[in-house]
């Protein structure tokens, strides 16, 4: 009977104006998501080596003298992800630059990314156009699947059977869902053939398995609105009170809530400024270096190029350099925290929508947003003290370097506190971002999937029990 | 009988559910909102102030000339709380240096905030108040013909545009409520905030969105209506118009700068920044090329220098003494130096313009295709009411420019065109001999110099409002006529 219903349920909605509208628009939108990715990868990707590349010839270039090597300023770029075409997890606006050495990183900023004249927008990947369209069209699809039916006076014919109410329920459930599927999936589809048709974007196998985990995660989130349309029309015993209620819904929901995310986190912490920052590093440069004798020892702050000069102490420099650059990491890390606290304090707060949830997930599992960033300083800083403990090591062979190790390019250059001898560029570590196993991006994203899981829960026993009680006259 | 048909459709439509859970929601919503959005600005406006005051300390301080570089602040736009604009994704600050032109730039804030979308009051307008003015819509004709009443009314003496001019002052009536109940009560809450303080010219731009809101609604209501004057059944209608709903306030505002984006490509930064380099090799060869030139001018001698870190104003260090020899040099060096990088900054200002210029076309077609979409029209009237679009910041630029070069000026003509040693250094001719190293130079004088004043301009963000004022208006226009063209036609059995 769950069958019959099903049935009957498609091919109503199959030969609906709305079916062949909504078709029509995912169509579009996901044929524009797929080529306007593709030739923004290609531009990505060879923006992306040209400049990586750059940066290792640059390195390349330091290793006539071992400790040029620590002080070379490298950068790191962001790498373009193929699974942005899932989700680009605002990509253009946050930072996609890192610089750094061995003794200190700068915050990430954003370098050439373009248009910040052009108001934000959301770009078209699937997470948009599923959780901001698809979602919408889901309610358009349910919202008179039980009082549009009681109006029509066939509910009470279909319940005058001996078929039990649940199965109604899951045989209208099921039918709207196949409904959406199919644009969903003819809209996956084009999007995909035209990605792998291109050749540009090499999806390996765990990026298939990745888009898999995406696909599941936006069929258990329009799951949601689908049983959250079914609940609110059974009710309600007008369409249009039905229509009312979910549009508004969806309009908090979905626009509404997410959008305080932004003013949440102003409210709720200090907005930090970059302005402070350099003030703060100031200030600890000037009270280090004003108090150098006594808290380092004498003539800490002193130098000359000469190392046999009276006037030098290399020891206490080193821990007065040391001491300064570790205060600046100190406030530079401090800093950059409360930046991301603030960001994440507005998503966690705002996660009573959906969207936020979805999309948060989308973008743990795609490997792109802000975790993308926090993965690629976690990795520079590793890559820092792998480079760190390659200098030590080769500084322990040379026996004519003092051996101190502490960021002031004058004195390695002067002193020989670090060696000066050369170095074989193969053996050099070298930066290179890599990828979260797939277990760790899903590890992100379990709380959420989860979440998502719950709300279906509770929509479908809310309409269960709504629809129980129904009164089809 | 126009009349006695709003009556009945204005009463009508007041008491359905949809009208008083849309009027609800709107309450609720500027309720909850406007306090924070309140709170914020009061923040914004706080740092504001407390920037303006640091900036008098540092001026104070500044103990040589060279160092005397202000940043200029925009004061935070109080109206951002209605339509936000690009308030806080560009840069409200521009410092004054004489090396370098100040132009619009990206807002050094915290860049993880920009994965949130704006929020402002607007929103409320663009997204709640028009799907309830579709919803108000979507009925009118056809619901009455599915309900048989439209027959029976027509089947009297009243003409049919009589029935739909009813219809249209019943809609705009029922649907100003809303509006006049989230105006009132924003500026109200707006009201008790101790340091919000509206100007005459802000409550002229208020006046203005409140207008412009009434004719954006009175658009979606005409093309709710022109649907239902096209469709036989509510359900179609209803369909129709929440599909154009969704294109016009989801689709298209994106849409248009994703593709704007795509098809116009912004000139590289890469390219600018080498440009950029290589007239800064210029500049040091043509600063080479000088001290050649004037080379017989350096005198030769023990160079010694006493320096005082970070406490000359605004953070930078001065040279407190030194010995005759670097004096005498370093002047020197000045007062060619610094006319030559004035020159460069200029023409390092004209390179990036033409980058700027760009972005700002890129923009402009991004404009131009979301047009088709009256949420996107409406939020330009609002943001450019507002005076937080990009035509405000540039005022804002375009006013600090000419400012920086009466700085300039006022310096040249207190340092002898930068070729007296007050400049850079506050050392004088007896404290080469005694060479005092401690900072107790004595502050510059600087009562008259020429202080920043912000106007705001009510007349250029008007002139660019109206344009899409008017397109909105004529959208009305359009849509009334089609929806009336329909409706003569219709079949009303």
């Amino acid at each position: 009977m769950i069958g019959q219903i099903i049935h009957k349920e498609i091919l109503e909605n199959l030969l609906s104006f709305r079916f062949i509208l909504s078709l029509v628009l995912i169509i579009l939108l996901f044929a524009v998501n797929g080529f306007v990715f593709v030739g923004r990868y290609r531009q990505q990707a060879s923006n992306y080596w040209e400049k990586t590349n750059e940066n290792l010839e640059g390195l390349s270039r330091q290793t006539d003298k071992l400790y040029q090597l620590a002080f070379y300023k490298q950068n790191a770029w962001r790498r373009p992800k193929p699974l942005a075409l899932c989700s680009e997890g605002f990509a253009r606006t946050l930072p996609n630059h890192f610089t750094f050495n061995m003794f200190s990183s700068e915050l990430p900023e954003i370098k050439g990314q373009g248009n910040f004249t052009l108001s934000h927008f959301n770009s078209i990947d699937w997470v948009f156009i599923v959780s901001m369209i698809l979602s919408f069209l889901a309610l358009v699809f349910t919202y008179d699947s039980i009082c549009g039916e009681r109006e029509d006076g066939t509910l009470r014919q279909m319940l005058a059977n001996t078929i039990p109410r649940y199965e109604v329920l899951f045989g209208k459930y099921l039918g709207v869902v196949i409904t959406i599927g199919i644009p969903l999936f003819i809209g996956l589809l084009i999007s995909l053939i035209i990605i792998v048709a291109s050749n540009v974007v090499v999806l390996s196998g765990l990026d298939w398995l990745k888009i898999l985990a995406i696909v599941v995660l936006s069929f258990l989130y329009l799951s949601m609105f689908i049983l959250l349309g079914m609940f609110v029309s059974s009710r309600t015993t007008h369409t249009a009170n039905s229509m009312v209620i979910l549009l508004l819904m969806w309009v908090v929901v979905v626009v509404l809530i997410p959008s305080f995310g932004r003013i949440i986190s102003e409210v709720s912490g200090k907005t930090v400024n970059p302005v402070d920052l350099e003030r703060k590093l100031g200030e600890i440069s000037a009270e280090m270096w004003s108090k150098a004798d006594e808290l380092f020892g004498e003539r800490a702050g002193n130098m000359s190029t000469d190392l046999s000069h009276p006037m030098n102490n290399p020891p206490a420099r080193s821990r007065l350099r040391t001491a300064e650059i570790n205060a600046k990491n100190h406030a530079r890390d401090d800093h950059h925290n409360k930046m991301l606290a603030q960001a994440f304090s507005g998503r966690n707060l705002t996660c009573i929508s959906p969207v936020v949830i979805y999309q948060r997930a989308s973008e743990a599992i795609a490997g792109t947003g802000m975790n993308h960033i926090l993965n690629i300083q976690r990795q520079i800083n590793q890559y820092r003290a792998s480079l760190r403990e390659y200098i030590r090591s080769k500084d322990a062979e040379d026996p004519e370097s003092l051996h101190l190790i502490f960021p002031d390019s004058g004195c390695a250059r002067a002193w020989r506190t670090i060696s000066h001898d050369p170095v074989d560029f193969d053996s050099v570590p070298k930066f290179q971002e890599r990828d979260l196993a797939l277990g760790q991006s899903l590890k992100l994203a379990i709380w959420d999937i989860g979440l998502l899981a719950l709300f279906n829960l509770v929509f479908f026993a809310a309409s269960f029990v709504s629809f129980l009680r129904y009164d089809p006259r | 009988m126009i009349w006695r048909i709003a009556k009945k459709e204005f009463l009508l439509n007041m008491m359905t559910f949809k009208f008083a859970v849309g009027t609800i929601l709107c309450f609720i919503l500027m309720v909850v909102f406007v306090p924070i959005l309140g709170k914020a600005y009061q923040e914004r406006l706080k740092v504001y102030n407390e920037n303006i005051a640091y900036n008098g300390r540092e001026l104070g301080k500044v103990t040589v000339y060279k160092n005397i570089t202000p940043t200029i602040y925009r004061p935070p736009s109080v109206l951002a709380i209605f339509s936000e604009g690009l308030e806080k994704q560009l840069g409200n600050s521009a410092t004054i240096e004489y090396d370098e032109v100040p132009d619009i730039a990206n807002a050094a804030a915290n860049h993880y905030l920009s994965i949130f979308s704006v929020f402002d009051v607007s929103l409320i307008f663009k997204i709640v108040i028009s799907v309830l003015a579709l919803l108000v819509a979507y009925d009118a004709i056809s619901g009455e013909r599915e309900k048989g009443t439209l027959k029976l009314m027509l089947s009297g003496t009243v003409a049919r545009h009589e029935v739909l001019l009813g219809k249209l002052i019943a809609g705009l009536m029922v649907l100003v409520v809303p509006v006049i109940i989230a105006f009132f009560l924003g500026l109200v809450i707006l009201h008790f905030f101790p340091m919000v303080d509206l100007a005459g010219s802000d409550w002229i731009r208020i006046g203005l969105m409140f207008l412009a809101s009434l004719v954006f609604i009175s658009t979606m209501y005409h093309l709710g209506l022109l649907f239902s004057c096209l469709a036989r059944r509510s359900a179609v209608s209803l369909v129709l118009g929440l599909f154009l709903w969704i294109l016009f306030a989801v689709v298209i505002p994106n849409g248009s700068a994703y593709l704007a984006a795509q098809f116009l490509p912004i000139q590289s930064e890469d390219k600018i920044n080498e440009q950029i380099t290589s007239l800064r090799r210029e500049a040091a060869l043509e600063i080479a090329k000088e001290r050649q030139r004037l080379g017989s001018r350096y005198i030769s001698g023990h160079y010694g220098t006493s320096d005082i870190v970070g406490k000359g104003g605004f953070g930078h260090g001065y040279v407190r003494s030194g010995s005759e020899a670097y004096i005498h040099n370093q002047t020197l060096d000045y007062s060619y130096e610094v006319p030559i990088k004035i020159k460069y900054a200029d023409i390092y200002s004209e390179v990036k313009s033409g980058h700027l210029k760009s972005l700002f076309e890129q923009t402009r077609l991004s404009d131009n295709i979301s047009r088709i979409s009256p949420i996107s029209l409406y939020e330009k009237v609002m943001s450019a009411l507002a005076g937080t679009d990009i035509t405000n910041f540039q005022q804002f630029i375009n006013g600090v420019k000419p400012y920086r070069k009466d700085i300039i000026e006022y310096i040249r003509s207190r340092t002898d065109n930068f070729s007296l040693p007050s400049f850079w250094t506050p050392c004088t001719k007896e404290e080469i001999k005694t060479r005092p190293n401690k900072d107790d130079a004595p502050p510059l004088e600087l009562s008259d110099l020429p202080r920043f004043t912000y106007k705001s301009d009510l007349v250029g963000s008007l002139r660019h409002a109206i344009p899409d004022l008017a397109l909105l208006i004529l959208g009305n226009v359009l849509f009334f006529a089609m929806a009336f063209a329909a409706f003569l036609k219709y079949d009303v059995r």
